[in-house]
């Protein structure tokens, strides 16, 4: 008798405790994991997009940046899959493709089954830019350089597997040319460093972040990595335009995930809240103030695209 | 002399109580343990959100270069570097603070703090054009042979032992092989998961410098020792003040060789003060009074430190390409305005700019005289009897390196690395060049996987590695440096030699 | 030269000595070699150096460093295990609030030169070790808001 007195009270405790989690949910402030530095354009982009969190009509709880830089994002990702906490009070920022060119390239733990998402803020197409003094003025004169040189032609990117270095391999596919993709330590800062500096002969590097330096009188962009062109660049061709066979496939797109685990209801709550969140008129000009395209996806686009993304990618990849 | 014409700007009663605020603030900010100046001026970024563009840059910037200044302070006190800047500070400014000379080595790291920092600021305003040029000309193979330079110094560092000082130092080189390798993303030596994202420096320097003091205290028991009975002179400002400017020959060469350094993009502001620390004791004719609590020491370490705050922003503020992760987090700052640097900063919105470098100079002033004001009260942590004093520092120990990344892996790290190196400090080892190893490591390496992917791709290694005259004038100061250190063993062992065989026919007779 | 410091010294560069050759021996068997050219560059030089120490050590011709005496050990052992017992067990299951309070009290009691026996000295241990809890609450919870593991208070 007193046993079932005591399991039936812990049950109850236990419905009601589940019941109050989600009701209350979040009732302290909640973390998101950014696994690139702080002030990169990741970062940047993150802390923007969750500035309204705390307001009533948003979470009601701040959301605090923690940066878990290291290795392309992996060490981040590799943090997030494993040591995580699936309570819905640690949420991680997912750049596509990144993190799934590296779970197919191998060597991490986690690939897109670790992670649930929850919805995308923001898709940043890569762009090629070339120093502003370069003898370089379209995509024909790189790849024909390229073709004249073959493995010659420097270029940086911000790492290996991320979404420059996909663009970089599109492009060497679809030209038909061997380039030689220098990747970088210090991120997409580095590399347009280098390509400033004139170190390497050109670079893949973000929209936002060429957009900058063009602004600058620092560079020229070439070509933008995606299906159409960009607001930001209504001057410039896409690859498509100028005759190279490549998709959208190397778009940087942005947004917030949790763990595998996380409770089922604290998964709904986010995936209606957060997006209309991100639609908040304030981070709508901030973001476009700071020069960084906006891209909101519900949590079902969003899956969606992570298969898409996913398929596309093993397929590039497997040639290597 | 634009920057004249924006001064009135910092002034409005609104901009002089922000930049207090983010002054006075930085420097709390900075003497806690595990709050970088990059974190500090993150933490801050939210509430520039509400503020007009120029007042929010000058929260920023007042707390940049007062958070900087603020590591000294846990630095000299606790023995606690705040941030990799402040490592060459503990050396001497700690050994002072034990002495009962705190307030002396407070007075005397705010003071070169200023001078370097207004140095520094100084450049920014008039060579920039000329900065953003020589900030350029460093590629990989320039940052390549700058680090190994910089890994030239570790033997000659806070050792007694030039075989031991080389040998932390690599025991920090291999430490910072650990995790995932930063271009090609392979695991390496990761043997427990709290090492898997690899060792991050700020919480390995709270351990390696604050956890052997700890342990070292314990080893003194429960006896009462001098900490109580320790008086703690008071230091009159005007004596400072002398005394910095009368050690002339370190604050220039602290306050150049920061700025120097803190232009170059990725090398920064982390080996500033060590680099700083180790010339001026090269070229002081009183080089064994270092380590000792020479004021030398400090003076060279904190005005490199602050020198690097204003040209470190060059690349910023001329080309848009942050230099360091600290200007990486004020581009947010601006950018989230609408204000791109670059050549749009200074045409379009000078007031911004100005008042931003205005504030800089105005708050490196500010800091010194509040600091001034606090050095005599913040000495008397020393007297803090040892129980106390060792209890309070594992908390912030702990406590700081959990708050760098949330991560209790970060926390395991440093009380591992601690432990270890109050152990290896009892024979020989120090803890200065194995932090050295640990940073210079991932830019040596980095830079010479791009330098030679680049070398592959054009020309050969050889000839991207060992011409043209940047290259050559670093590797004569490398040669220079590794001879130097040389020479110094063998005169030093042959002292040695000589000191021994006086000793012995002593002995004998 | 005595032999406990001796000794000590052999032991010491002996273990640094093995973490040499460990770290040499993997990476010159890991793959791939790309990643770890500048580990086996970095761990030649390593495994070289100690064993200079080491022999060095072996010989009796360490000339820096007093290695430890007995006393100091004595006096060490409490402080440290309580403090790795705090670290790597308590702050996680405790919560790192009531782990560092309780850490901090009984390295006071453990180190306080003040007598055992005198109730004056205990609250003083008390109010101390009060007031420190609250300068850290106020100081990571409330100006940083650091969410440390909590476990079983706060």
């Amino acid at each position: 008798m007193k046993n079932l007195i005591a399991s039936a009270a812990t049950a109850l405790t236990a419905l009601a405790g589940g019941a109050m989690a989600d009701d209350n949910y979040p009732e302290r402030p909640i973390m998101l994991m950014v696994s690139y530095g702080a002030g990169g354009a990741t970062d940047f982009q993150a802390r923007i997009v969750t500035m309204t969190a705390g307001n009533e009509d948003a979470l009601g709880m701040p959301i605090a940046i923690i940066n878990k830089p290291g290795a392309g994002g992996r060490v981040g990702w590799n943090w997030f899959a494993g040591q995580a906490e699936s309570d819905g009070y640690t949420l991680g920022a997912y750049n596509i493709p990144h993190f799934i060119a590296q779970s197919i390239e191998g060597g991490v733990s986690y690939s897109a089954d670790s992670f649930e998402p929850i919805a995308n803020w923001g898709a940043d197409p890569a762009v090629f830019v070339v120093a502003a003094d370069s003898e370089f003025n379209s995509m024909n004169d790189v790849v024909d350089y390229a073709a004249a040189n073959p493995g010659k032609l420097t270029f940086s990117g911000a790492g290996l597997f991320v979404g420059h270095h996909i663009a970089a391999l599109q492009l060497e596919k679809a030209a038909g040319v061997k380039l030689a993709y220098i990747p970088n330590n210090q991120g997409g800062a580095g590399a347009m460093k280098a390509v400033i500096a004139g170190e390497v002969l050109g670079g893949v590097n973000n929209l936002s972040d060429a957009f900058r330096a063009r602004e600058a009188g620092n560079v020229k962009i070439l070509g933008v990595f995606d299906l159409e062109r960009n607001d930001f660049l209504p001057d410039v061709p896409t690859l498509m335009e100028q005759g190279f066979d490549i998709d959208n496939s190397s778009v940087n797109f942005r947004g917030v995930m949790v763990p595998k685990g996380t409770p089922q209801p604290i998964i709904d709550k986010l995936a209606e809240v957060v997006p209309t969140m991100f639609a908040n008129g304030r981070v709508a000009s901030k973001m476009k103030a700071g020069g960084s395209p906006m891209h909101i996806m519900t949590r079902d686009e969003v899956i969606e695209m992570w298969m898409a993304r996913e398929a596309a990618l093993k397929e590039l990849l497997a040639g290597l | 002399m634009d920057f004249l014409a924006y001064f009135g700007d910092v002034f409005t009663p609104i901009n002089f109580g922000l930049l207090l605020i983010g002054t006075v603030g930085g420097l709390l900010l900075g003497a806690t343990p595990g709050l970088s100046p990059t974190m500090a001026v993150a933490l801050l970024i939210p509430f520039t959100f509400k503020l007009e563009p120029a007042q929010g840059l000058i929260l920023l910037g007042a707390a940049y270069t007062s958070t900087v200044a603020g590591g000294a302070v846990s630095a000299i006190l606790l023995k606690i570097p705040g941030a990799p800047a402040n490592i060459a500070t503990t050396l001497d400014g700690h050994t002072m603070a034990k002495k009962g000379q705190g307030a002396r080595a407070l007075q005397l790291s705010f003071l070169a703090s200023a001078v370097g920092g207004v140095f520094g600021v100084f450049l920014l305003i008039f060579l920039t054009p000329v900065l953003a040029q020589w900030a350029l000309a460093f590629g990989p193979s320039h940052l390549f042979w700058l680090a190994i330079l910089g890994v030239t110094v570790i033997g000659t560092l806070d050792s007694s032992s030039v075989v031991k000082g080389l040998l932390s130092g690599c025991i920090g080189l291999w430490l910072a092989t650990v995790g995932f390798d930063d271009i090609m993303g392979a695991q390496r030596f990761i043997f427990h998961d709290a090492v898997s994202g690899g060792i991050n420096v700020i919480p390995a320097l709270i351990g390696l410098f604050a956890i052997p003091q700890v342990i070292g205290m314990f080893a003194n028991g429960r006896r009462s020792l001098d900490a109580e009975i320790l008086t703690v002179e008071p230091h009159p400002i005007s004596k400072a003040f002398g005394e910095v400017f009368s050690r002339l020959r370190a604050l220039s060469i602290g306050t150049i060789t920061g700025s120097i350094i803190g232009l170059i993009p990725g090398v920064g502001g982390q080996i500033a003060g060590l680099v700083a620390y180790d010339q001026s004791k090269k070229m002081s004719p009183e080089r064994d009074k270092f380590g000792t609590g020479h004021s030398e020491g400090v003076i060279a370490a904190e005005s490199a430190n602050n020198a690097m705050v204003g040209p470190s922003l060059v690349p910023l503020l001329t080309l848009s390409i942050p230099g360091s992760p600290t200007a990486a987090v004020l581009l947010g700052g601006l950018l989230i305005h609408g204000i791109f640097p670059g050549s749009d900063l200074f045409d379009n919105h000078p007031d911004v700019a100005w008042t931003f470098i205005n504030s800089m100079l105005i708050g490196q002033i500010l800091m010194c005289i509040f600091g001034l004001y606090v050095a005599g009260l913040a000495a008397r942590v020393a007297q803090v009897p040892n129980a106390v004093m060792a209890a309070v520092v594992l908390g912030l120990a702990v406590f700081g390196s959990y708050s760098v990344q949330h991560s209790m892996g970060d926390v395991y790290v440093m009380a591992a690395l601690g432990t270890g190196m109050y152990f290896l400090e009892r024979f020989g080892f120090s803890a200065a060049p194995l932090v050295l190893g640990l940073i210079l490591g991932p830019i040596a390496e980095a830079n010479f996987v791009q330098g030679s992917m680049i070398a592959n791709a054009t020309s050969s290694i050889g000839s991207y590695f060992f011409t043209g005259p940047l290259n050559l004038a670093l590797i004569a100061i490398v040669v220079a440096s590794i001879g130097y250190s040389v020479w110094l063993e063998l005169r030093q062992r042959r002292h040695t030699a000589k000191d021994e065989a006086v000793a012995k026919k002593e002995a004998i007779s | 030269m005595t032999d406990l410091p001796r000794m000590q010294h052999i032991v010491a560069s002996g273990l640094v000595a093995a973490v040499g050759v460990s770290v040499t021996y993997v990476s010159f068997t890991q793959e791939p070699a790309a990643a770890f050219l500048f580990p086996r560059i970095i761990s030649t030089v390593f495994v070289v150096l100690a064993l200079w120490t080491f022999g060095k050590a072996l010989l009796g011709r360490t000339r820096v460093g007093n290695g430890l005496d007995l006393e100091a050990m004595i006096n060490i052992a409490p402080g440290l295990v309580v403090s790795l017992i705090f670290v790597f067990w308590a702050a996680q299951s405790l919560g790192f609030y009531t782990a560092s309070t309780i850490a901090f009290f009984v390295l006071l009691s453990l180190y306080d030169p003040a007598p055992h026996g005198e109730l004056k000295s205990w609250i003083k241990r008390i109010l101390i070790t009060a007031g420190f809890l609250v300068v850290m609450y106020g100081l990571f919870a409330k100006l940083l808001s650091v969410f440390t593991p909590r476990e079983i208070f706060f």
